[in-house]
């Protein structure tokens, strides 16, 4: 009876704290029409793209330094100069694009996006820019058997998840099975070692990986399509008319010089030489370097406010005050009931609609606040192991409760969950990673970007791996020493 | 001359739900007196102890501390009431996470807000009372049972209390080492220490107790020196209790 009480308790927390939230946007959107006003106040034009796919947005090793470019970025840069602001470019997975445009995390969307009636019911669109067509890649050793679109029925086709290219072939090829990834990397491993016949892409891209892959060959797809569900278009907010139309303008004035085919794409190629000119690991070593840096600083900080947000809630909840207890117990409850990745993407997108918070940020909070009810957990049932007759013993001696939990029960505590916490902390660092889904530069994010730029599928994989064995070994190893200098008997 | 009351026990009772531990208890302990409480085992004596000092909470009565009703204390104001009364317990009760010298020294630093050097000078000095001034940077775990609560009654100790209160301090020991600890007890008493023991040495009682209490049922049954009490008990719970200790 009890339990159920307090889950309704949860349930209306929650209801009234969306409602809150989603009250939010909706005052922003009556206020849109200034949409372009806006822009041009704040002085910068915020693009929200996923650079895995070139050539329309990739990463590039310039000096050091790793950038986004591309076809799409040269074009978004051409419209901030038309608008006299500046370009700021945020990355994350495609999936995250429109959330990210819908939260006000980002003003325009461009990533090789096509303009789907579905997607239209949420957000607006410009005029479209470009038309690549559909390809499909397909092996060379089998470029025989499987020689155009009517070849594939009822085969394997893989797409990426929430693409054009996804449900076309699932409506269009007939008895096929679409299996959908996330990364194009994947896809073409997929391909590679023929858990796929094919894999629908657009023509660009698919372009680009024949260039650089000689196993592979590209088939035209013969796709019916009419210039409005297959062209890329920019995404906007609902609403956003006025910054819409001036878009426009600057893209009429591109397709007018024919800029596209005669400057960008030929740019976005030669960054993707440079990319592929060496695409051994050791090359790409900074990359992986800043993934290690970030997953290093998400796991430290969180680890630390997860343990003191974890004391707190542990104390809470062996307290005599019955608000702290529920509290406690229903933060715990609530955090370990629902998944980290979601509690990712709510902290960026729907708390970043009141504070606008950096994704490293956000990410830090969700994973702190994660690890701190699980830590929160392991801190109870270490104060409870500590046996009644420490607290008695300290308490006959007139000490007080906080200098009691200070000196006498939580130093036996620790050591006797210190295993456990570490065990928390590793998977720490390997479950930070999740926070890579909304652009957070962690080694998995890196990882993907490496695999995009370099077309190997594999080898990044396996160098990520060793990387999170060395960090999470290295800790263990900090552990062990620390729980060697606790040992008194 | 009767000697100034330390404690007075006025009409206490407890109860766990609805069974009583403690009966309408009535008693006073004066300064310098040791008292030895015993009883079978269920007859409420660790819990009348613990209520002396609100380990546990009497349902009823009044406790006197000084002339002061420690009942209606809370938990803050307990704290300097308790430092003026030590007690050893039968599972001595060491903290493990620190060295006998920094169990020593804990209670003085934290709660009297002495310097390091002024509670290690005391620590040393109790240590060598009890014979383990070597001990001082062992851990509790290295220790025997019998040096643990030797360390323990010197842990008490250090807060100079006025009372101390042991609960059956030897019964957790192997045969062997129950001597060590009673001589520092008894060392305790002779210098004139108010002690109130939970304890069956009988031994003990007899050289070193002015008063023994007999507890059965929740109640003090009798009371009297411990050659009155041993030998020419009066009621028949008494008598019961006492013959089958000495036949053990």
């Amino acid at each position: 009876m009890k339990t159920i009480k307090q889950l309704f308790a949860i349930l209306a927390v929650l209801v009234v704290s969306f409602t809150i939230i989603q009250g939010q946007p909706a005052i922003a959107h009556a206020a849109t029409d200034d949409s372009l006003a806006a822009i041009q106040k704040r002085g910068k034009l915020v693009m929200a793209t996923s650079p895995d796919y070139p050539p329309y947005e990739f990463q590039t090793n310039q000096k050091g330094k790793s950038k986004v470019v591309g076809m799409d970025v040269s074009i978004a840069k051409q419209i901030a100069k038309d608008l006299h602001v500046k370009l700021v470019i945020k990355s994350m997975t495609f999936d995250s694009l429109l959330v990210a445009l819908e939260t006000g995390k980002a003003d325009m969307v461009m990533a090789g996006m096509n303009p789907t009636p579905e997607r239209r019911q949420s957000v607006d669109f410009s005029d479209i820019y470009y038309v690549g067509g559909q390809d499909f890649l397909v092996n060379k050793d089998e470029a025989s058997k499987y020689p155009n679109q009517k070849s594939l029925a009822n085969q394997k086709v893989g797409a990426q998840t929430g693409t054009l290219q996804y449900n076309l072939a699932k409506k269009h090829i007939p008895g096929v099975t679409v299996k959908g990834m996330d990364k194009g990397a994947d896809l073409i491993l997929a391909l590679k070692t023929h858990k796929l016949v094919a894999v629908g892409m657009e023509k660009p891209a698919a372009e680009a990986y024949v260039k650089n892959d000689p196993s592979l060959v590209a088939i035209s797809s013969t796709y019916n399509l009419d210039e409005n569900s297959s062209g890329s278009a920019i995404a906007f907010r609902k609403g956003s008319d006025s910054l819409v139309t001036a878009v426009n303008k600057s893209l009429k004035d591109i397709k007018q010089d024919n800029l596209i085919h005669k400057v960008y794409l030929k740019d976005a190629g030669k960054y993707m030489k440079v990319n592929t000119a060496n695409t051994s690991m050791g090359h790409y070593w900074t990359y992986f370097a800043k993934g290690v840096q970030y997953t290093l600083i998400i796991a430290a900080v969180s680890g630390v406010i997860g343990v003191v947000l974890g004391v707190l809630l542990a104390l809470m909840r062996l307290s005599k005050v019955k608000v702290f207890k529920w509290l406690s117990v229903s933060y715990i409850e609530f955090v370990r009931g629902t998944p980290l990745m979601v509690q990712v993407l709510f902290v960026y997108f729907g708390v970043g609609v009141i504070v606008n918070l950096p994704a490293l940020i956000s990410g830090i909070i969700a994973v702190s606040l994660n690890s701190g009810a699980y830590i929160a957990e392991i801190i109870r049932g270490g104060i409870d192991s500590v046996s009644k007759g420490q607290d008695e013993a300290a308490q006959s001696l007139g000490l007080s409760r906080s200098d009691i939990m200070k000196s006498v029960i939580l130093p036996q505590a620790l050591k006797n969950i210190w295993p456990a916490l570490g065990n928390e902390f590793i998977s720490l660092i390997k479950e930070s990673s999740i926070v890579s889904i909304i652009g957070v530069t962690d080694l998995i994010y890196q990882l993907n970007i490496v695999r995009a730029d370099t077309y190997r599928g594999v080898m990044p994989v396996f160098i990520a791996m060793v990387l999170y064995f060395i960090m999470t070994f290295g800790l263990t190893r900090i552990l062990n020493h620390f729980e060697g200098r606790m040992q008194h008997d | 001359m009767t000697k100034q009351a330390v404690i007075e026990i006025n009409n206490v009772a407890k109860q766990y739900g609805k069974t009583d531990v403690l009966k309408d208890i009535n008693e006073t302990v004066r300064d310098g007196q040791v008292i030895c409480l015993i009883g079978p085992s269920g007859a409420g004596k660790s819990t009348l102890l613990r209520c002396l000092n609100r380990l546990e909470n009497p349902t009823s009565g009044e406790i006197k501390f000084d002339g002061q009703d420690i009942t209606v204390l809370s938990e803050k104001e307990l704290g300097s009431i308790r430092e003026n009364m030590g007690m050893v317990f039968q599972s001595f009760n060491l903290f493990p996470n620190m060295t006998v010298l920094e169990n020593l020294k804990l209670a003085p630093i934290k709660v009297k807000h002495w310097d390091d050097s002024a509670a290690e000078k005391v620590a040393y000095d109790l240590l060598e009372r009890v014979g383990l001034t070597e001990k001082a940077q062992a851990y509790p775990a290295s220790l025997s049972g019998g040096q643990q609560q030797r360390v323990a009654i010197a842990r008490a100790l250090a807060m100079n209390p006025k009372v101390m209160l042991f609960d059956e301090p030897t019964s957790a020991l192997d045969p062997e080492m129950v001597g060590e600890v009673l001589s520092v007890m008894r060392e305790l008493a002779d210098d004139g220490m108010t002690m109130v023991v939970v304890t069956h040495e009988m031994g003990f009682a007899k050289q070193v107790a002015d008063e023994v209490w007999f507890m059965a049922d929740g109640y003090i049954q009798e009371r009297g020196t411990a050659e009155e009490l041993f030998d020419h008990p009066k009621t028949e719970r008494a008598k019961d209790f006492i013959g089958k200790i000495i036949n053990s």
